[in-house]
């Protein structure tokens, strides 16, 4: 390099290029190319060519069977709640945090949904008004959490142990300890229904995966979020908020399991506290595997519902390969090492514990 | 350029315990000037900046700014008053572009139904990138760009909040930044400053006192938390710096130095380091160090005596070169090859890599020495306390007793302790990192008898400490490093010390 | 160096940082006598001798898996693969000890040992954090299970004198206090007395300095969580005996309770502090508090709740902030 200002200007030779790309997008003719470097700039490039092999592996071994139109419509219909799930999870772990208490929050939520729409065990019936109730639950579960993780200084990681505990006995304890029929027919009818041959909870996991990827990219707090990420240190002494950050996130994470829960709820047709168990982990193998790096500061809500897709993708080959459906937890367990081994960076995090 | 102060400090007095950072400095900043500060490692520098910027609150004296009578007690307020930093280190989010640092917490004017625009935020982005002149894509990832670069887009932001502020005059606060440029990225960052200076303030602190006089419009000297005098750069000359920095006596009287021995060149030669290089920090270097010795590595930041120190412990592996302890040579791959061979090595960083600071002081004495404290293979109690007895007395740590957390020690009895671990183990070699490093000055002293009696025990030390004078006093011979490479070896017998002005201008 | 930073200027903040100077042990024997006497007084039945057998019974078993995961959390870290490994392990037990008799028990601490460090060499040569690595194996343990037998298998009648060496008493003492026993004076003894159980906790206090000086942190770092495997196994085959039977999630529950035994213990998750005794402390409390709620008739389903804001309480009263300048 001779010179500073040649080296800068080589760059803005190049920057007006990449910078007029996307007002020429429309005339552009549709190629491989053009579609790659879509791809490329997405962030997701890795978990769509991962799909991808997935996929054909998969293709061969079931001689096409599994590219039926019934398949991958089952695929995109298990993946969407995971996939809502772990949009909520995942801004946690940008943050640089965990959220252990997803099973909880969800419990308590679907608890709520159980005894306040028409049911087998109380008279309350709120009918369409559990949609923002349920809501509300789920962010004050996320506010309890963010509040005490910030405040009173405990680590997330413990914070939501402990909270998943509170909760998950509570809904327990409300429930007690039983299955709640729900009499009200809408909400399966909703969710088990299709719009244009596209599974509806589908569309759901989108229209959050829209709201999330609009927060993340043209809110000050979503963009705030991956300062905190980045580091916390320098984002507080550039005068961000940091506390009103993780609450904010911790609070839209409790919404969307509320969310969740609801629809994990209403495919069921009833709701028990223990509707929750085992989703952690497949969330937290779907933000991993969809490339947000434990360490924070990087991924977004598409690398959470790309992880989603990947996670239901495998289990739902192996299904249909006839392999031992027990074998889901361990393909699970090696799926989220390997992805954490790759994306992890391990310079930031200096000594790992 | 006008003599009006736009930054006025008068008696500000700032002391840490057992030190007066800052004794009754008046110091000002006038409006449009490039202010350049000198001082050496310790003088007072970086506290007076911090008190600048809001991170300290000085105990004593006034701060007027534009005039007015402030305070400034946080980051936040100095940035409303337009006074910023460019920290060495850098303070941007490194996986963030660089219009979010740019605009990082105060986006509000970028805001429209709620969201961001972000065709408005790049243009914007570039409009101030221009005004320190460059023109890269604001798009791109912080940590993707040079440190030079980097360096620029925290000039453009706190100029843009200063605008933002409304302030007329901002005062930049450039903390060596020309260590980490290349030569022609300097004579960028001076060009943009005499640009800058049209509209702001810079106070510009370096060791490159070559620097400072061809682009300062007025330098001021620190020594010892004072202010001693401001130069008009034009007629300064750098000897004369030099010697407003180090003054002209030095004082040897706490450095025990009657306790040196003479140079005894018939002493087993202990550490001999032979060729030792790492690719991008220091050329391939051969030196060696005799039973009882004390040898000193004296070089600014980037010199490559940090890396040297690192190598040898095994902490960072060399690119090629050998190192023997006791004519036999080691294979440094981990710290553990280190401490095995009998290299041992008393960290800068006290808190973070010098103690486990939530088990008692008894635990980090024994560290190194447990497998020793036994009896029919099973560690004893008795033998642990007796050993960590021997020396909290030896040693004279002041502690309640010798199971109080090492976190609640001052700082000196601390580095005792630190100091105490590597005794109880017999290392050959200790390797001292800046041993007084926030210390106070009765430790200090105690921690320079220390090191004398270590090396008239037959220890063979090598030294890194943080001012000068520290280093003169207490060395038997002098490396001095710059840029990677060696410059001149001193030897520093006690009865004729060099003085720091004979030191300095190989150093600078 | 001020011992109270200057920023926790808030009085409750103060006294938060006062009390977490204080040894945590006193502070767990304190709450295990405040409970104790509360349990007393609020029910005749507590103190019967049925009732503290009972409570003994489960803060063994507890004990065992605590005293194991311990060492994982003075490392720093976290085991979440227990209740797979302990699962795990009470199928492969009661699978086999129709058939080879005692070398039951032998297999299934060897198989806590391969688990153990299986998880220590992923976490610390591929240097991914723990909670991940023990997460992911944790999936890998339960699937192993469930394909050696999905449903619940119960031990053939003819093994039940095997399975008295942990049902059975020695000289009027149960034989399941023993074991823990055992298991706590082996850990003790590695903790206090030999060069390795030490370098874990200077590990886990400063794993920096450690490496510094020369301590192998891989080593540690692989051995701590093989003795968590170890304590997992043991406590693995005790449930087992204890209700004659292995299924694939008998060892689910055990996860959340084991880290909150260590937890209120007073071993503080930030590493390098507390130990097997406070472990054994945090199992009496964590034992007597289960036991107790139901005595004294708190809802069985409130207790969870309980048990998940206590753990909250004592972490944010244990917690060391000094050692974390940003908390995640």
């Amino acid at each position: 390099m001779q010179n500073p200002g040649s080296s800068t200007q080589s760059e803005s030779t190049q920057s007006p290029v990449t910078l007029r790309e996307p007002q020429s997008r429309g005339s552009v003719p549709l190629s491989l190319g053009r579609i790659y470097q879509v791809i490329g700039r997405s962030g997701v490039r890795g978990q769509i060519l991962s799909l991808l092999i997935i996929v054909l592996l998969f293709a061969l071994g079931t001689g096409g069977r599994y590219l039926a139109v019934g398949n991958i419509r089952t695929i995109i219909a298990l993946a969407s709640i995971p996939a809502i799930i772990a949009i909520g999870v995942h801004q946690v772990v940008v943050l640089g945090g965990l959220d252990l208490s997803v099973e909880g929050v969800i419990a308590i939520c679907a608890v709520s949904v159980g005894l306040l729409t028409r049911n087998s065990m109380t008279q309350a019936d709120i009918g369409l008004w559990i949609i923002p109730v349920v809501m509300i639950i789920g962010g004050c579960a996320g506010l309890v959490n963010g509040v005490l993780h910030t405040k009173l200084r405990i680590p997330s990681l413990m914070t939501t142990l402990g909270i998943n505990w509170v909760f998950f006995g509570l809904a327990i304890l409300i429930s007690r300890g039983q299955s709640i029929r729900i009499l009200d027919p809408r909400f399966q009818a909703v969710v088990s229904s299709r719009v244009w041959g596209f599974p509806t909870v589908a569309l759901f996991a989108l229209g959050v995966l829209a709201i999330v990827m609009l927060f993340q990219s043209r809110t000050r707090y979503g963009r705030y979020l991956y300062a905190v990420g980045g580091d916390e240190l320098l984002a507080k002494q550039g005068g961000v908020k940091t506390d009103r950050v993780k609450i904010l996130v911790f609070v839209m994470a409790g919404v969307i399991y509320g969310i969740a829960a609801l629809l994990l709820v209403a495919r069921l047709n009833s709701s028990a506290a223990r509707i929750g168990d085992n989703l952690l982990f497949p969330a937290m193998t779907a933000v991993a595997v969809g490339g947000v790096a434990l360490t924070g500061g990087i991924g977004g809500a598409k690398n959470a519902l790309f992880g989603a897709l990947i996670v239901s993708a495998l289990n739902n080959g192996l299904v249909m390969m006839r392999v031992n459906p027990y074998t889901q937890y361990a393909v699970n367990g090696i799926v989220l090492i390997c992805a954490v081994a790759l994306t992890i960076d391990r310079k930031k995090l200096g000594f790992i514990k | 350029m006008s003599t009006e102060a736009v930054v006025e400090l008068t008696g500000v007095t700032k002391t840490f315990p057992g030190v007066v950072a800052l004794n009754k400095v008046d110091f000002c900043v006038r409006y449009n000037e490039i202010l350049g500060l000198v001082g050496e490692n310790g003088a007072g520098k970086s506290t007076l900046m911090k008190i600048l910027i809001g991170l300290y609150r000085p105990d004593a004296g006034q701060i007027r700014i534009r005039g007015q009578l402030t305070t400034l007690k946080d980051p936040e307020s100095a940035g409303r008053n337009g006074i910023g930093m460019v920290f060495q280190e850098g303070c941007m989010i490194p996986n963030l572009t660089v219009c979010e640092n740019l605009f990082l917490s105060h986006e509000d004017g970028f805001m429209r139904h709620g969201l961001l625009q972000h065709k408005m935020i790049r243009s914007a982005a570039r409009e101030v990138l221009a005004r320190v002149g460059v023109t890269f894509d604001p798009d791109t990832v912080v940590q993707t760009l040079t440190p030079g670069e980097q360096q620029m887009v925290e000039i453009a932001r706190l100029l843009w909040l200063s605008s933002l502020y409304e302030i007329a005059n901002p005062v930049l606060i450039l903390d060596e930044p020309t260590t980490v440029l290349l030569e022609d990225e300097t004579k960028r960052l001076f060009e943009i400053l005499q640009e800058i200076k049209q509209h702001a303030s810079v106070i510009f602190i370096s060791h490159r006192l070559e620097e400072i006089v061809e682009n300062t419009d007025r330098i001021v000297v620190f020594k010892d938390g004072e202010y001693v005098t401001q130069l008009d750069p034009r007629q300064a000359e750098i000897t004369e710096i030099e010697k407003l920095m180090v003054g002209k006596e030095l004082t040897l009287d706490h450095f025990w130095v009657s306790e040196q021995g003479e140079p005894e060149t018939d002493q087993p030669e202990v550490l001999g380091v032979n060729g030792l290089h790492l690719k991008g920090k220091f050329e391939p270097i051969s030196f060696s160090i005799r039973r009882g010795e004390i040898v000193s590595l004296v070089g600014l930041v980037g010199s490559g005596k940090e890396e040297i120190c690192e190598c040898l412990t095994g902490t960072v592996k060399a690119t090629s070169g050998r190192v023997a302890v006791a004519g036999k040579e080691l294979r440094l791959s981990s710290p553990g090859d280190a401490v095995d061979n009998g290299i041992g090595h008393i960290p800068k960083e006290r808190r973070s890599a010098g103690l486990a600071l939530d088990m008692s002081v008894m635990d980090n004495i024994n560290l190194l020495v447990l497998r020793t404290l036994k009896k029919r293979g099973f560690i004893r109690r008795r033998l642990e306390k007796a050993n960590a007895l021997k020396w909290v007395t030896e040693a004279r740590i002041k502690t309640p007793s010798i199971h109080t957390k090492s976190a609640h020690l001052s700082g000196g009895n601390q580095q005792k302790t630190i100091i105490s671990k590597w005794l109880s183990s017999s290392v050959k070699v200790l390797i001292l990192d800046h041993p007084t490093r926030g210390v106070d000055v009765g430790a200090k002293s105690e921690i320079y008898g220390r090191i004398r009696k270590l090396a008239s025990s037959g220890m063979s030390l090598l030294i890194m400490c943080d001012t000068l004078e520290e280093d003169i006093g207490l060395c038997d011979r002098m490396i001095i490093l710059k840029d990677g490479r060696v410059v001149r070896q001193v030897q520093c017998p006690p009865d004729q010390k060099p003085t720091p002005l004979d030191l300095i201008d190989a150093i600078v | 160096m001020h011992a109270i930073p200057k920023t926790i200027n808030q009085t409750g903040k103060r006294v938060l940082a006062r009390i977490s100077t204080w040894p945590t042990i006193y502070f767990s024997i304190g709450l295990l006598v405040v409970f104790v006497v509360l349990f007393t007084r609020g029910s005749r039945g507590f103190l019967s001798p049925y009732n503290l057998s009972s409570i003994l019974g489960s803060a063994s078993i507890l004990f065992a898996v605590g005293a194991g995961v311990t060492w994982a959390i003075a490392t720093g870290g976290i085991d979440l693969s227990i209740g797979g490994l302990m699962s795990l392990v009470s199928v492969i037990f009661i699978v086999t000890v129709g058939t080879i008799g005692y070398w039951a028990f032998l297999l299934c601490v060897l198989v806590g040992i391969i688990g153990g460090f299986t998880n220590g060499l992923i976490l610390a040569r591929v240097q991914i954090p723990s909670f991940i690595v023990t997460l992911g194996m944790g999936g890998i343990f339960t699937s192993m299970a469930y394909l050696i037998s999905p449903r619940a298998l119960s031990a053939p009648a003819h093994t039940f004198g095997i399975l008295d060496l942990v049902n059975g008493s020695t000289m009027g003492v149960r034989n399941i206090y023993i074991i823990a026993v055992l298991v706590f004076i082996v850990f003790f003894v590695i903790q206090r007395f030999t060069v390795a159980g030490r370098n874990i906790f200077y590990m886990g206090s400063n794993i920096r300095m450690s490496w510094l000086s020369g301590i192998n942190v891989v080593q540690s770092k692989q051995l701590a969580f093989m003795f968590s495997g170890v304590g997992a196994s043991v406590a693995g085959v005790m449930l087992a005996c204890r209700q004659y039977s292995g299924y694939p999630t008998i060892g689910n529950v055990y996860i959340l309770t084991a880290i909150a035994t260590v937890i209120i213990g007073g071993t503080a998750m930030t590493g390098g502090t507390g130990g097997v005794l406070n472990t054994l402390i945090g199992a009496l409390i964590m034992s007597v508090l289960q036991n107790g709620m139901t005595v004294v008739g708190i809802d069985v389903y409130l207790q969870q709740t309980i048990l998940g804001a206590l753990v909250i309480a004592i972490v944010a009263i244990s917690i060391d902030r000094k050692k974390l300048a940003v908390i995640k």
